[in-house]
C-alpha cells in the first residue's frame, strides 16, 4: 500500500490539476478556441500552400488585413452592445466609391477625401443608429434593408461615374503611400488598423462609454436601469461602425483605386464569420477587439487560401457559411456550459497523509481527553450577534466582536450586556488585534485589511500584495484575510487562509486539501504589501510569539501548528511546534502565563482522514454530487487547547454536548476570563479561568501599560 | 461492443448508469415530523422488533426480550427472557408461541408451549435471521446474507452484497425449505397478494412478491424507495405498515461505487464512522460530516443531510403508499425497525431513538390527500 500512496502523492503533486479550473475560471479562456482553430487553420494551409510563410505572401495578406480589420472592428463594436451590423458590405463599398468621386473626379486633396468619406459613412451610420437606437427597430431587418439601399446608392454612382473615375489619374505622392507605401516595413493600412484596433481596445475596455456598449449587450434592460443612456449608445456603436468601414474603404480605394459592381459583396458574411468565429457573443455583452482580430486573421487565412488553391469562389463562400455554423453552435455551447464545466473541474483534490489522530475518549490519560469543562459557560449576546469569529477586548474591558452582516459590534464592560454597532465595515470581520496606538486592525472577508479607530472610523490598510508570476489566477487581490496580529516594531502580519476560495467556501478548500494559504506582512511606515510565506493548507491563527522576531501560525487543514521566524538568525526558517492534532486548529493567542490558547475549530474523522489520501475520490465526489452533500470537516464540534512553545499540551477544554457553544473558532483570555468566538454562532462564550492572573490585559502584554 | 463502451464513458461523465440520482422524498413521502412529535410510550435502548402475544406487547432489547403491557398507566418493561447472544428478530403465533432469531443465528422458541425447541443452531449457514412470520404450521425466515451476521448489515450494504434467502421451516418436522435465493438482505416479510409472501429487500430497496410454494421469479411490489426497507407489518383493515430504518443518501450511494475506498474503509474505520447508512447519528464528532449538516448559529437544519432517518410508510391493499411519518434529520426518533398497529394507534420501535412510541394515525401528518 506504502507503494501505491507514494505514487499517488507525487501524481498530484507533479500534475497541477488545478490549474484546468482557474484557466477556465479567467475571461480570456474564451479565446482558447479560436486560438487553437487559428493555429489548426494555418497549419493545414501552410502545409497545403508552398510560399505561405513568404514575406510577399504575408505582406499581401496584411494589407488586405488591414482593410478587413477595420471593418471586423466595427462589427464587433455593434455586436458588443447586442446588435448586428449586416451593412457593412455596402457602406464599404459607398466609402470606396466616395474617396474615388472626390480623388479622381473632383480633384480633392487626400484629406479633404476622407473627411467627405468619413461624413457620408457617418450618416449613413448615423441613420442605422437612429432606425435601431432610438426608433428601436430590428438591427438585422433595418441593417438588411440599409445593405439593399446602399447597395442601390453605389449602383447609381457606378453607373454615372465609373467613366470619369477610371479615365482621371491622381498625382499625389500621399495618395500612393496610403495606397503602397509601407511604415517600419508593414504595410500602411495595416499600421493604420492596428492604431484604430489599439484605440478600440482601449475604448471598449478602459473607457465609460466602452462599458456602457458591452453593459448594454449584457443586458439592455439592467443597463437602462442604472441609469445609462441605452438609446445614444446603441446609436453610437452604429455610427462607429459605418465610420469604421469608411476607413477601409478609402484604403480600399488608395490601393486598387477601381470602382466595382463587386466591391464589398459577401464582406458582411465575412465579417460576421470573424467576429463570432473570434468568440464575440452573438447575443452581446460578451466580446474584444482581440477576438475580432484572431476572427479576421482565420478568415482571410481561409478565403486567401481557398482562392489559392484553386477553389471556385462559390466554394469559398460556402466553406465561410459552414464555418459561420459552426462559430455559433459552438458559441452557444460554451456560453452554456462553460460554468456547468468550471463548477465541476475547479475543486482539485490534492494527496495528503494526516499522522495519527490521537485519541480523546475521556478515560485515555491523552492530553485532549474528552471533559465538560466549558460546559458552565456564561452567554454574551446570545441571539443579538451572528457569526463572532473572533472575539477582542480592549484595555477598558469592552468587547468587541464582527458579525456576518459585515459589522464590528462592541458590548460595553465590565458586564458586556449593552452593546452597540461600533463600525460598519461590509465585509464579515475575521480576526482582530489592536494596535499600540488602540487601533483596531480587522481581517475583513472579501476585502482586506482594514483598521478601526478608537471612534470608530474605518480605514483601509490593505487589499493588494505582489502578484506571483506563475500564479494563473490573480492573487495580487487579497480576498480572504484571515487573522492578524502586529509585530513590536509595528509591522502587521496577517494570513490569507485560501488564495482560491472566498471566505464562505473555505470548508471546499478543505476539501481540496491544497496548500492554497499564505502569510502577508504590511508595513504600515512605509506602506508595502509583501507575501511572506506560501504554501499553507489553510493559513489561519497567528499569533507573535514571545521572542518578537517569530510568530505561530495554524496550519488548519494540516493539523498542526507552525512557527516562523521574519526577524533574527533565523529569519525566514519555518519549524513544526504543534503536529498531529485530533482537531483543526483555528485561532491562536496568548494566554496570560506565557503560554498559547489554540482553538480547534472542528474535530478530524477518520473517514475523512482516509479521504485525504484518495484524491481520486474526492475529486469524483466534488463532480457527481451536489455541494451539500459532500463529504466536510466534522466543525460542528471544537474545543481549547493550552499549549506552550515547546509544543506540550497542558490543557484541554471541552463542551460534551456541545449545547452551550457549538463552535469555537477563536478566544481570547483578559483579566482571568476566556471569551470565546465561533463562526457560525450567535453569542460569545466567557469562561472563567480557574487560577488566572485578574488583572492581565493582552494590551499590557503586548504594548506595555497604560499611560 | 457498444455496451463497455458506453458504461466507461458513462463512468467517466457520471451518466446513465453512473449518474447518482435518488427517488425524492415527495408527494405521499414528504417529509413531516409525525414521529418525532409522537407520545413516547416506552424509552428503551434499542427496540427492535414489537409482536403481541395478544395480551402485552413484546420485543427485543440487545439480549433480552421484554414485555410491557400497553394499557397500563406507566410503561415499564419486564424481562421475559435473555441470551448468549443480541435477539434480533421475533414472532407471535397468537397461541403463546414467541419464536426468537438470535444474531449468532440460532432461531428458538423463547416462549410459550415449544419453549426451549431449537430450529436452527449456529455454525450452520445461512444464519442471518432478520425477520420471523409464523404462517400455519410453519415459520417463514428471512436471512439477511450468507456472509455476515443481523447485526453487521452495515458492512453487508457497503460490501454490496445479495447473498439473502427466504426459507420456510416446518414446524412439525422441523425441516427447512429454500423459496427464494439471491436476495439483498431481505429485512420483513408479511402475507402478500395471492398465495405469496411479500418481502423487503433492504439493499435493492423494493417489495417484492414471492409465491408461498417457492420458485419462480420474485415479483417487485414496490420500488424506488427512498430509504432501506425493514420489517413489513400488516395494518389493521386492509393494507401494511413498512418501516423505513435509514435513508438512502446520495453520498452513500456514490460511496457504494468506490470500491476501492470501501476496502480500505473496513480496514481502518470503525463500522460506526463509516461513511454508511446509520440507525443514529450525531453522536460523536467522529462521525462523518457532510456539508449541508453543518450547524448555522446553532441549529441543524431538518433538511440537512443525514446518515440516519426515521420513516414509517402506510400502503394500501396494492403496496402503494398512501401516508407516511418522519423524524427528520434534526431528531432523534431515528431507525425505525418495527411497529405494531393496535388499531386506535400503531407503536414504533425507534432502534436508533432509544424509544418507543405511540402513533396516533388519525391526526397523523402525511396523510395523501
Amino acid at each position: 500500500m506504502a507503494g501505491v500512496d507514494a505514487f499517488v502523492r507525487w501524481r498530484y503533486r507533479l500534475v497541477p490539476d488545478h490549474i484546468v479550473g482557474e484557466i477556465l475560471s479567467k475571461r480570456w479562456a474564451d479565446n482558447l478556441i479560436p486560438f487553437l482553430f487559428l493555429l489548426a487553420t494555418i497549419l493545414v494551409f501552410g502545409a497545403n500552400i508552398r510560399d505561405f510563410y513568404t514575406i510577399g505572401y504575408l505582406s499581401d495578406a496584411t494589407r488586405q488585413l488591414g482593410e478587413f480589420l477595420l471593418v471586423v472592428i466595427g462589427m464587433v463594436i455593434v455586436m458588443l452592445g447586442g446588435g448586428i451590423d449586416l451593412s457593412v458590405g455596402s457602406t464599404f463599398a459607398l466609402a470606396n466609391i466616395v474617396t474615388l468621386i472626390a480623388m479622381n473626379v473632383l480633384g480633392w486633396p487626400v484629406w479633404l477625401a476622407l473627411l467627405a468619406t468619413l461624413v457620408v459613412n457617418g450618416m449613413v451610420g448615423l441613420m442605422n443608429g437612429v432606425l435601431i437606437g432610438y426608433l428601436r427597430m430590428r438591427a438585422f431587418l433595418t441593417t438588411l434593408v440599409t445593405l439593399i439601399m446602399i447597395r442601390a446608392v453605389v449602383d447609381i454612382l457606378l453607373l454615372k461615374y465609373s467613366v470619369p473615375i477610371s479615365g482621371a489619374s491622381v498625382t499625389s505622392a500621399l495618395w500612393d503611400y496610403v495606397g503602397d507605401g509601407t511604415l517600419l516595413g508593414l504595410p500602411f493600412s495595416f499600421v493604420v488598423a492596428l492604431a484604430i484596433a489599439a484605440i478600440t481596445h482601449v475604448f471598449l475596455s478602459r473607457s465609460r462609454p466602452g462599458w456602457h456598449v458591452a453593459a448594454i449587450g449584457g443586458s439592455r434592460r439592467s443597463a437602462y436601469n442604472i441609469g445609462i443612456p441605452v438609446r445614444r449608445t446603441v446609436c453610437m456603436t452604429y455610427v462607429l461602425s459605418g465610420m469604421l468601414c469608411g476607413i477601409a474603404g478609402f484604403l480600399f480605394a488608395a490601393r486598387l483605386g477601381g470602382a466595382g459592381a463587386d466591391t464589398g459583396v459577401g464582406l458582411d458574411l465575412q465579417a460576421l464569420t470573424a467576429a463570432v468565429l473570434g468568440g464575440n457573443s452573438l447575443g452581446g455583452g460578451r466580446g474584444s477587439v482581440a477576438k475580432g482580430a484572431l476572427g479576421a486573421v482565420i478568415v482571410l487565412i481561409v478565403i486567401n487560401g481557398l482562392v489559392r488553391l484553386g477553389f471556385q469562389s462559390g466554394a469559398t463562400s460556402m466553406v465561410l457559411g459552414l464555418i459561420l455554423l459552426m462559430a455559433v453552435s459552438i458559441d452557444v455551447r460554451w456560453f452554456k456550459n462553460r460554468h456547468k464545466v468550471l463548477s465541476k473541474v475547479y475543486v482539485s483534490p490534492m494527496f495528503f497523509r494526516l499522522p495519527p489522530r490521537p485519541s480523546t475518549l475521556p478515560d485515555s490519560a491523552s492530553p485532549y481527553a474528552l471533559n465538560d469543562k466549558l460546559r458552565d459557560v456564561e452567554v454574551i449576546g446570545l441571539d443579538r450577534i451572528e457569526g463572532p469569529e473572533d472575539v477582542i477586548l480592549d484595555r477598558d474591558d469592552n468587547l468587541y466582536c464582527g458579525s456576518r452582516h459585515g459589522d464590528i459590534v462592541k458590548f460595553f464592560g465590565p458586564d458586556h450586556q449593552r452593546s452597540e454597532i461600533f463600525a460598519h465595515i461590509g465585509g464579515h470581520p475575521l480576526g482582530m488585534a489592536f494596535d499600540r496606538a488602540g487601533h483596531l486592525q480587522v481581517c475583513v472577508g472579501g476585502m482586506g485589511l482594514y483598521a478601526v479607530s478608537p471612534a470608530g472610523e474605518v480605514r483601509k490598510m490593505t487589499d493588494e500584495t505582489n502578484r506571483s508570476p506563475r500564479s494563473i489566477i490573480d492573487d495580487a487581490r487579497v480576498r480572504f484575510a484571515d487573522d492578524v496580529d502586529i509585530a513590536p516594531d509595528g509591522r502587521i502580519f496577517f494570513s490569507e487562509a485560501s488564495i482560491r476560495y472566498e471566505s464562505q467556501d473555505w470548508a471546499v478548500d478543505g476539501v481540496e486539501c491544497r496548500p492554497n494559504g499564505r502569510v502577508i506582512c504590511y508595513d504600515p511606515r512605509n506602506g508595502t504589501t509583501r507575501t511572506v510565506l506560501r504554501n499553507i493548507r489553510l493559513a489561519n491563527g497567528i499569533c507573535m510569539a514571545s521572542d518578537g522576531q517569530s510568530l505561530l501560525l495554524n496550519e488548519t487543514w494540516a493539523c498542526r501548528v507552525l512557527r516562523y521566524w521574519f526577524d533574527g538568525p533565523k529569519a525566514g526558517k519555518v519549524e513544526v511546534v504543534l503536529d498531529g492534532l485530533p482537531g483543526y486548529p483555528d485561532n491562536v493567542n496568548r494566554a496570560s502565563d506565557g503560554n498559547y490558547w489554540l482553538a480547534l475549530v472542528g474535530m478530524r474523522t477518520p473517514v475523512l482522514d482516509l479521504a485525504l489520501r484518495k484524491p481520486g475520490f474526492r475529486r469524483r465526489m466534488a463532480r457527481r454530487i451536489p455541494m451539500d452533500e459532500w463529504l466536510f470537516p466534522n466543525i460542528n464540534t471544537g474545543c481549547i487547547v493550552k499549549f506552550d512553545e515547546q509544543g506540550n499540551i497542558l490543557d484541554a477544554l471541552w463542551d460534551l454536548g456541545g449545547q452551550n457553544h457549538p463552535m469555537i473558532t477563536s478566544m481570547r483570555e483578559h483579566r482571568g476570563h476566556l471569551y470565546i468566538g465561533g463562526i457560525y454562532n450567535n453569542r460569545i462564550g466567557k469562561y472563567r479561568i480557574p487560577g488566572a492572573d485578574r488583572n492581565w490585559t493582552a494590551q499590557d502584554h503586548y504594548w506595555g501599560p497604560a499611560r | 461492443m457498444m455496451g463497455p463502451l458506453r458504461r466507461t464513458f458513462d463512468r467517466f461523465r457520471g451518466a446513465g448508469g453512473a449518474a447518482i440520482t435518488l427517488p425524492p422524498m415527495d408527494g405521499v413521502i414528504l417529509p413531516n415530523q409525525a414521529i418525532e412529535e409522537a407520545a413516547s410510550v416506552l424509552a428503551v435502548e434499542q427496540p427492535d422488533n414489537l409482536v403481541s402475544d395478544g395480551r402485552r406487547i413484546l420485543f427485543s432489547s440487545g439480549k433480552a426480550i421484554l414485555a410491557f403491557d400497553p394499557a397500563a398507566e406507566t410503561a415499564s418493561a419486564d424481562i421475559l427472557a435473555t441470551f448468549d447472544s443480541e435477539v434480533t428478530c421475533l414472532a407471535a403465533d397468537g397461541e403463546g408461541n414467541l419464536a426468537a432469531g438470535l444474531n449468532d443465528g440460532t432461531i428458538l422458541f423463547a416462549t410459550g408451549p415449544s419453549q426451549g425447541r431449537r430450529l436452527s443452531d449456529p455454525g450452520a449457514r445461512p444464519s442471518c435471521p432478520t425477520a420471523l412470520h409464523f404462517d400455519g404450521e410453519a415459520l417463514i425466515v428471512c436471512h439477511g446474507s450468507r456472509r455476515n451476521p443481523p447485526l453487521a448489515w452495515k458492512r453487508d450494504l457497503m460490501e454490496r452484497n445479495a447473498s439473502g434467502s427466504l426459507w420456510r421451516i416446518d414446524l412439525a418436522t422441523g425441516t427447512p425449505t429454500c423459496l427464494a435465493q439471491g436476495l439483498a438482505f431481505p429485512y420483513g416479510v408479511a402475507p402478500g397478494p395471492a398465495a405469496s409472501y411479500a418481502v423487503a429487500e433492504s439493499w435493492r430497496h423494493r417489495i417484492v412478491a414471492i409465491a408461498r410454494s417457492g420458485g419462480g421469479a420474485a415479483a417487485t411490489l414496490l420500488d424506488h424507495l427512498p430509504g432501506y426497507p425493514a420489517r413489513l407489518v400488516p395494518a389493521k383493515g386492509d393494507g401494511h405498515w413498512l418501516c423505513v430504518f435509514a435513508p438512502r443518501s446520495r453520498l452513500v450511494e456514490f460511496v457504494l461505487r468506490e470500491r476501492n475506498f470501501c476496502a480500505d474503509m473496513f480496514r481502518e474505520v470503525e463500522p460506526d464512522y463509516w461513511i454508511a447508512p446509520s440507525l443514529t447519528s450525531g453522536r460523536s464528532f467522529l462521525e462523518p460530516l457532510q456539508g449541508g449538516a453543518i450547524k448555522q448559529l446553532g441549529i441543524l437544519k431538518p433538511w440537512a443531510p443525514s446518515r440516519s432517518y426515521g420513516l414509517l410508510i402506510r400502503l394500501d391493499g396494492d403496496f402503494h403508499p398512501i401516508a407516511s411519518f418522519h423524524s427528520r434529520a434534526d431528531g432523534r426518533r431515528h431507525g425505525v425497525t418495527s411497529c405494531l398497529d393496535r388499531g386506535d394507534r400503531v407503536l414504533v420501535a425507534c432502534k436508533g431513538g432509544d424509544t418507543i412510541v405511540g402513533l396516533d394515525t388519525g391526526a397523523g401528518g402525511g396523510q395523501s390527500a
